[in-house]
């Protein structure tokens, strides 16, 4: 069975990362911390993910463990290595953040704003959002298509030689297309009632369950210790 | 505020989520076009963003000529980003910007060329949030070299181009594609959709 976290436990788990990077939390807690966010992706069924953020993010930290103390006092490597240190403590955000992302519904997405009493004018656009991206890759490729079908742009880095006029050949079509699906959209959001004053059902329903509340907590205990510590 | 969002009708605010959607998705190709440059490309990031970007805040601001859509706008850009695992920060300066961007272009009944162009130049600034951990970090870089027994002139001299002068270049870029970007988004609005009578 795959774990599920509350969207609010996630949410949670992001302001966590967040504070542990503006607060500079020791090499120590952060690795602790981020390798329990690490777990989660292997719970969800997502070990690809899993394996891929793991190898990046412990690479690094072998790289701030052991290659950054022998730099010296070349300028290059300096900034090589700044590069590396600053990208592995921005990762624990973007992995707690692709978690959050990957493992999310726009059902429990909604209905999780809602429960945080969000105004409507707020979780219709996210809601929006959500649903929308997928929708402009395929937009994407169609355009791509039909330009390659006339000539215009084909083979590598053609797009890169005439910046100007690739921007104006995808973006409009684009926005012609986004335009109309605004229209669609609004049609059947409408039919469906979205426009109706009153409480919302969803049809997912979120319960904060026991692992909710144990997952963050055990989360925040190296952060925790940190302070403690300090103190 | 809820009386100024009251005015917004369902329509309205699917098109921002998805106009929002695009404006996020060419923020994102900025940043991998971004990337591929080392180390100062993360610095040029809202710059490119506000440069490609310009003709989807202009669609928006031209089909729904009403105060909040832009705020809104501003409002689920923060919201993603940090979802999207960027800095706290990042959410804060995109409300501000999205607002005072708003405020600018209702001034002019967002009917206005300049003050439209001025607004996506304000709102472009949103977009410095996930670049500020940079210079976050940076301090938490230097305190780290200290700590190994680095010498502290020598890192001054190594970061102090990198400060104040890749902050000044970020300000002013941004501030230059946000007008060459609006522009654009103007021209292209004029050309492909007033004409077919999409929008005003």
């Amino acid at each position: 069975m795959t774990f599920r976290m509350d969207p609010r436990a996630k949410l949670y788990l992001l302001l966590l990362a967040n504070l542990m990077l503006l607060f500079h939390v020791g090499t120590g807690a952060e690795a602790a911390a981020t390798a329990l966010c690490l777990l989660l992706f292997f719970l969800s069924g997502k070990a690809r993910a899993g394996v891929r953020l793991s190898v990046l993010y412990f690479g690094l930290l072998a790289v701030d463990l052991f290659v950054v103390p022998r730099v010296g006092e070349s300028v290059l490597l300096n900034l090589l290595s700044l590069v590396s240190v600053g990208v592995r403590m921005m990762l624990p955000c973007i992995i707690t953040g692709a978690y959050a992302f990957s493992t999310t519904t726009v059902g429990e997405l909604t209905a999780a704003l809602r429960r945080m009493h969000l105004p409507e004018s707020i979780i219709i656009p996210c809601a929006v959002v959500v649903r929308f991206f997928p929708t402009v890759g395929e937009d994407y490729r169609h355009i791509r298509a039909a330009m390659a079908l006339r000539g215009i742009a084909a083979g590598r880095g053609a797009l890169l030689r005439h910046p100007v006029q690739s921007l104006e050949y995808i973006l409009m079509p684009l926005l012609m297309n986004s335009n109309n699906v605004a229209q669609d959209l609004s049609a059947a959001a409408l039919t469906k009632g979205i426009g109706l004053p009153g409480r919302h059902t969803c049809m997912t329903e979120l319960r904060l369950t026991a692992w909710d509340f144990l997952y963050p907590a055990l989360c925040t205990l190296p952060l925790l210790w940190k302070v403690v510590t300090l103190l | 505020m809820n009386q100024k969002f009251n005015k917004l009708t369902v329509p309205d605010l699917i098109s921002v989520g998805v106009f929002t959607a695009l404006y996020f998705v060419l923020v994102t190709v900025a940043t991998f076009a971004c990337a591929l440059l080392p180390g100062v490309g993360n610095i040029l990031l809202p710059a490119v963003a506000a440069l490609i970007s310009g003709s989807v805040y202009m669609l928006l601001a031209a089909k729904l000529q009403k105060f909040g859509g832009i705020t809104i706008m501003g409002l689920v850009m923060g919201l993603f980003f940090f979802v999207s695992g960027h800095f706290v920060l990042s959410f804060a300066a995109n409300i501000i910007c999205g607002v005072a961007a708003d405020l600018v272009a209702a001034a002019g009944k967002y009917r206005s060329k300049k003050l439209l162009l001025a607004s996506y130049v304000v709102f472009s600034y949103g977009l410095t949030g996930p670049i500020l951990p940079l210079w976050f970090m940076k301090s938490a870089y230097i305190a780290n070299l200290t700590a190994r027994g680095k010498d502290a002139a020598y890192i001054d001299t190594l970061f102090a181009p990198i400060n104040s002068g890749s902050f000044v270049v970020s300000i002013l870029a941004i501030l230059i594609c946000a007008l060459v970007g609006g522009f654009f988004g103007q021209k292209m609005l004029k050309k492909h959709f007033e004409k077919a009578g999409i929008v005003a």
